[in-house]
């Protein structure tokens, strides 16, 4: 085997400042994003400070991050497949209509408030790992496209909970789900608590397992991927099951603040979570880990949303702006890269002409 | 199919060789006959449902879902995907009634050319983030969906208006026949019109020819020297005059405009499609497929009331209907999708 | 008369030049050959003249007319005509269709009647003297058809300049005379011709001059018959290789083979087809583009699971329905495509590394131990030689050549009993080549088992001790340790 020297690295204490800004460099989208959420911050409690930096304002905020932020990162982790799930909003709502029953059943029929709470809590997550399989299944092994299986599975999803709630709204909680609605460590709220944990948790599965490291080289390469022996169906199914796990989440949290569920509710939520995944980072054709991006986002969404409702803007301009932050990402994309390459363009001219030009000599012809 | 093979074939061999010259293009045949499968059964459970009225319902529901169908089949062909069709609609529509309304103005054909040409400024949204800005279709669609939505709503009003112009109302209530109870629009008229001249388009000319081209191999499509931004810039300005025109028509067939209405209808008419025959993937479909697969939908959905489901199981029921339709139609595909041949046959070896 | 003049032709793409100053000349009813390895930027130089890809200088002439530089558009006006590689069909629509096309473009119809573009492709075929079926899609038509379908349609057009991208790679030799009978009859019409080729028989065979790109530059132009074989090949590559034969040495006792194929198929892509590979040695498949080789090699590794027959590795019988049972069978494949099959470009080296064997690197809980995969990437990079300072640097940025010194690695990761690969030192540069090659004869020393699909010959003939030929689907003969060489490898692929 032939043994050809390693290049050196660079020596000396350069390497500290280097080193720093390859991090700055790699992680540029999170620092983009935590300026951006200060930016947001600031320029709204400029404008008015008593309403928008006061505590009422920033512990609203906090409680209203969780459930959609989470939704969104189920939609990061379909990206990553290079998929979209559009049931999440169906799916968290079939979850916390279970667990709303469930709460109220059991409690009637005078079991403990912790057995029951438990029970509740298993059977929701465990009903978003089932439709989460129901998706994997369809789109992994019946081929269908995943944006045909999620928009089919989102009605199929919200059809099941209107035919079990004959339309009408699911009520109960228990006690101790109705305080971890409510309470707060520290003073920030449980439900924001149990964000910060489903993220780490997320990111750390998809950053540090197996499942996570194949999923972002199956979305990336496909093919690559299965000629590695990676198979598709492995990968989809476990990604779809756990974005189906988080969105039941949110429908956890869904219950434990307003003790009641219905098939209906956060139709707006879809579009707001894909938008979110985007700005997180997220690439929709796959390949890429963006779940710390997507948590930053919810936060800097939620703070606009809190900015707009307190300047009396109405929820349709809401939509308008949600409509072109999605759009806007993309757009600001395009238009760095076309700089970009404009730029180097430019240079590559300027270089194959800074060389002498002879111009249309004749081809030497070589003779035998 | 050379001759040589066709000379040795079993029973089973030869029907194959029938089903591959009669299936069509996008396996019509194979809708045709799911279709009236699906009236056997009802035939067999509920005679009495089967009857003029359910053909005219049928016709009627199916309309609206057609017009949009239209416009949604050119974007699918072309390898795209696009959910902002029923917001361009219900804009146009309500934008267009709520113009006449606030200038006391009456019409009866202008309205529909009015909503499609507003439908055809919406659909130049699309056009710009997927053209130029080389976005993905369905986050563009989504994107547009949501601030067309979000426009309409906030600057064009939120109201619902309960009475249209005379005129406008009048067409409403115009019918060219009666099935049974149920009175057959005379707007079935230029939605059928278009169909054919959509097809006509797609068949022989060469934008249409060009779509396909697009969608069947984007990069050989430019190689060859087909201008692909200005095919798709085409193809949603197009869709959107077609969504533009279906809202219109939405609006008058129901006596009013919502501008909370058509939303949410986007999953039955991409169904209708896709299992008409144009896959997601691009490069295949049909307007009669499209067609067959608005009936379908279209039936499924009246036949429900009439087989007694109540209607709490409705969703779910459609849902389910669409689901097991796109799977046939992708697990076809699949199937379709053999490795090329490189063995000769052995009945032509030498 | 010049058909096309192009000038000082220059592009560079992220940094790296694919083209350097290029200057081409072609002159009407004359072929011209545009010889040049993979990676060369042969194909880049046609994309510029064709208009795909627009030059960062330099300008073209065509016909005495200065384009500048062309788009699409205008080169097709022009009639420059391009046969790609690829062939960039229309795998949707029928063959007529596909005819048509250009044609159709070309003349800005509006209106189009599927008569019409029949009776167009019809008139093409029949001058060409093909038989194609004019109403199947062209996804259903083997390689060899997709081809000559790709020709027709370039002819169907008035064509001043034409361009042909390694277009016989899939065509036999009748259908390659048939060629060459076309080709003159358009040169009796006063076309200029540009064949792009690295095949050294066909460049002589068909062209009357021959320009030499390396490394995107232009190193020697001139009349075919100032060139010999050996001046060819030094101009192409660089250097002139070895006729030697290297092999890797084998113990000569008779073990039990290292992978051993009885009567496999698969339907309707290849049958019968019983060959064996002994513990280190090294054996070559070959073939035309669409013979079936690869699908050979896919099938055993698993990705196009077989119909019938048997597949022994190390002795053992093993039931081989996917990728994961091939590797688990001590399979390993290093694919055709690098770009597509073999890396995953975004990704870090150190991942792409260890995408085979996550399993080794993970624990029982599927948490991937970083240290352990930093160590694998290590001793890779070390033995391989992969020219990087930092293993998580993404796979692009590295070379064609050390891309596939990490494909090998990935694969040498899982410790296999048998190695097959898929044109191996395709768009590598020479230094690399040299490097593969003798990695493949150190694994072969350890005592793997190698099947070695390419089409470059002195490469067949440096480093296997076996060659096997593949023609339709079947094996058609071999040459065995005495027999093989580099003129009969190119004899048996010809007939």
């Amino acid at each position: 085997m032939k043994n050809e020297p390693q290049v050196d690295s660079a020596n000396g204490g350069s390497d500290t400042v280097a080193g720093a800004l390859s991090v700055v460099r790699r992680n540029g989208n999170t620092f983009g994003l935590l300026a951006l959420a200060v930016s947001v911050a600031l320029i709204f409690s400029l404008i008015n400070p008593a309403v928008y930096a006061s505590g009422l304002n920033v512990k609203s905020i906090a409680l209203s991050i969780p459930e959609v932020g989470l939704m969104a990162l189920a939609v990061s982790v379909a990206m990553t497949v290079a998929g979209i799930d559009l049931s999440i909003v169906a799916v968290a709502n079939l979850s916390a209509i279970f667990i709303a029953w469930y709460s109220r059943v059991g409690i009637e029929q005078g079991q403990s408030s912790a057995m029951v709470t438990a029970v509740a809590l298993v059977g929701g997550i465990s009903i978003g790992a089932i439709c989460g399989l129901i998706n994997g299944f369809v789109i992994a092994k019946l081929k269908v496209a995943p944006i045909l299986t999620t928009l089919a599975t989102m009605q199929i999803f919200m059809g099941i909970a209107i035919a079990l709630t004959r339309g009408e709204a699911a009520y109960g909680v228990t006690e101790p789900l109705a305080n971890f609605g409510y309470d707060s460590f520290l003073g920030i709220p449980l439900v924001f608590w149990l964000f910060t944990v489903v993220v780490l948790v997320v990111w750390a599965v998809m950053i540090k397992t197996k499942f996570g490291l194949r999923s972002t080289m199956m979305g990336a390469s496909r093919m690559t991927a299965e000629y590695s022996g990676i198979t598709y169906p492995w990968v989809i199914m476990r990604a779809y099951v756990l974005a189906g796990m988080i969105s039941a989440a949110a429908g956890v949290i869904l219950v434990a603040r307003t003790a009641s569920a219905s098939a209906d509710y956060g139709s707006s939520y879809v579009l707001l979570a894909i938008t979110i995944a985007v700005l997180g980072g997220a690439n929709p054709f796959g390949g890429r880990v963006a779940i710390i991006g997507a948590a930053l986002a919810a936060i800097v969404l939620q703070l606009i949303a809190s900015g707009l409702n307190m300047m009396g803007v109405s929820t349709y301009v809401y939509q308008i702006v949600q409509g072109l932050i999605l759009v806007g990402v993309f757009v600001v994309a395009f238009e760095r890269k076309r700089i970009h390459d404009a730029v180097s363009l430019k240079r590559n001219r300027a270089k194959s002409n800074e060389q002498p030009f002879i111009e249309a000599k004749e081809l030497e012809e070589t003779h035998a | 199919m050379s001759a040589e093979v066709a000379t040795s074939l079993g029973v089973t061999e030869k029907f194959g060789t029938l089903w591959h010259k009669y299936k069509g293009e996008n396996h019509e045949t194979a809708l045709l006959l799911l279709i009236l499968a699906l009236l056997g059964v009802i035939a067999i459970v509920e005679p009495s449902a089967l009857n003029m009225t359910f053909v005219g319902d049928i016709i009627r529901s199916g309309i609206v879902t057609l017009a949009m169908a239209l416009g949604l089949l050119l974007v699918i062909i072309s390898g795209g995907m696009d959910v902002s069709f029923p917001a361009i609609a219900i804009f146009s529509g309500y934008a267009t009634i709520t113009l006449m309304n606030s200038r006391g103005i009456d019409g009866a054909i202008w309205p529909f050319l009015v909503a499609a040409f507003i439908g055809l400024l919406l659909g130049s949204l699309n056009a710009l983030f997927v053209a130029r800005y080389r976005m993905e279709t369905l986050i563009a669609s989504l994107g547009t969906q949501v601030i067309i939505r979000g426009v309409l709503l906030a600057f064009i009003g939120s109201v619902y208006i309960s009475t249209l112009p005379s005129q406008l109302d009048a067409i409403g209530g115009t019918s060219i026949m009666r099935l049974g109870n149920s009175p057959v629009n005379v707007l079935v008229v230029p939605v059928i019109v278009l169909a054919f001249l959509l097809s006509w388009m797609l068949k022989h000319t060469m934008f249409g020819r060009s779509i396909y081209a697009v969608g069947g191999d984007r990069e050989s499509a430019r190689r060859v020297g087909i201008r692909v931004p200005s095919v798709q810039v085409r193809i949603y300005l197009l869709a959107g005059l077609l969504a533009g025109f279906a809202g219109m028509v939405h609006v008058v067939l129901s006596r009013h405009a919502s501008p909370f209405e058509l939303v949410g209808t986007e999953l039955n008419v991409i169904a209708a499609v896709v299992i008409g025959g144009a896959l997601d993937s691009g490069g295949r479909g049909s307007v009669k497929g499209t067609i067959y697969g608005v009936v379908l939908i279209s039936l499924v959905q009246n036949s429900l009331v009439r087989l007694g489901i109540s209607s709490y199981w409705h969703i779910l029921v459609v849902g389910l209907v669409v689901l097991v339709g796109v799977a046939i139609q992708a697990q076809a595909a699949s199937r379709e999708a053999k490795a090329t041949r490189i063995l000769e046959s052995t009945e032509v070896a030498s | 008369m010049y058909a096309l003049q192009a000038r000082g032709i220059t592009k560079t793409y992220g940094g790296v030049k694919a083209l350097t100053r290029v200057d081409l000349d072609v002159r009407a009813g004359e072929v011209l050959c545009l010889a040049g390895a993979n990676g060369s930027g042969k194909s880049t130089l046609i994309k510029i003249i064709s208009g795909v890809e627009t030059a960062d200088n330099g300008r073209i002439d065509i016909g005495g007319e200065v384009v500048g530089t062309p788009s699409v558009a205008d080169s097709i006006k022009h009639g420059v005509q391009v046969i790609y590689q690829d062939m960039s069909l229309f795998p949707n629509l029928t063959v007529a269709e596909n005819i048509a096309m250009s044609a159709r473009v070309k003349n800005r119809s509006r209106v189009v009647r599927k008569k019409d573009a029949r009776a167009l492709a019809e008139s093409v075929v029949q001058r060409l003297d093909l038989r194609l079926d004019l109403d199947e899609k062209v996804e259903n038509i083997s390689v060899a058809d997709r081809q000559l379908v790709a020709i027709c349609r370039a002819l169907a057009l008035e064509v001043k300049v034409l361009f042909m991208d390694e277009p016989t790679t899939a065509l036999t030799w009748r259908e390659i005379d048939s060629l060459k009978g076309v080709v003159d009859q358009l040169k009796l019409d006063g076309v200029g011709i540009v064949f792009v080729s690295h095949k050294t028989e066909e460049v002589f065979m068909m062209s009357d001059r021959i320009t030499v790109l390396r490394n995107g530059e232009v190193v020697k132009s001139g009349e075919s018959s100032s060139f010999t074989p050996q001046t060819l090949v030094e101009a192409l590559l660089g250097y002139l290789p070895s006729d030697d034969r290297q092999l890797s040495s084998r113990s000569t006792d008779a073990t039990v083979p290292s992978l051993e194929v009885s009567g496999i198929g698969r339907d309707g892509i290849f049958d019968d087809v019983s060959f064996h590979v002994g513990q280190g040695e090294i054996v070559g498949l070959t073939g035309l583009l669409g013979s079936g080789r690869s699908e050979i090699a896919e099938a055993i590794f698993g990705k196009l699971p077989i119909d019938t027959g048997e597949i022994r590795v190390a002795g053992e019988p093993h039931e081989i329905r996917s990728v994961v049972d091939g590797i688990d069978a001590g399979i390993a494949y290093v694919p055709e495509d690098r770009l597509t099959q073999g890396v995953i470009l975004e990704q870090s080296i150190e991942s792409n590394i260890v995408a085979a064997s996550l399993d080794k690197v993970s624990n029982f809980g599927g948490v991937v131990d970083r240290k352990a995969v930093s160590a694998a990437a290590r001793s890779v990079i070390r033995d391989f030689g992969i020219k990087t300072d930092d293993a998580t640097n993404p796979v692009k940025s590295l070379s064609g050549g050390n891309q596939q010194r990490v494909v090998l690695g990935k694969w040498m990761s899982t410790d296999p009993k048998v190695l097959i690969l898929n044109g191996p030192t395709v768009g590598v540069d020479a230094g690399s080549k040299a490097v593969i090659l003798d990695i493949l004869r150190a694994t072969a020393e350890q005592g793997a088992g190698i099947l070695m699909i390419s089409d470059d010959v002195p490469e067949l003939a440096s480093v296997c001790h076996r060659v096997l030929f593949v023609r339709r689907g079947r094996l058609d003969g071999e040459l065995d340790i005495n027999e093989v060489s580099q003129e009969r490898i190119r004899e048996r692929l010809a007939q």
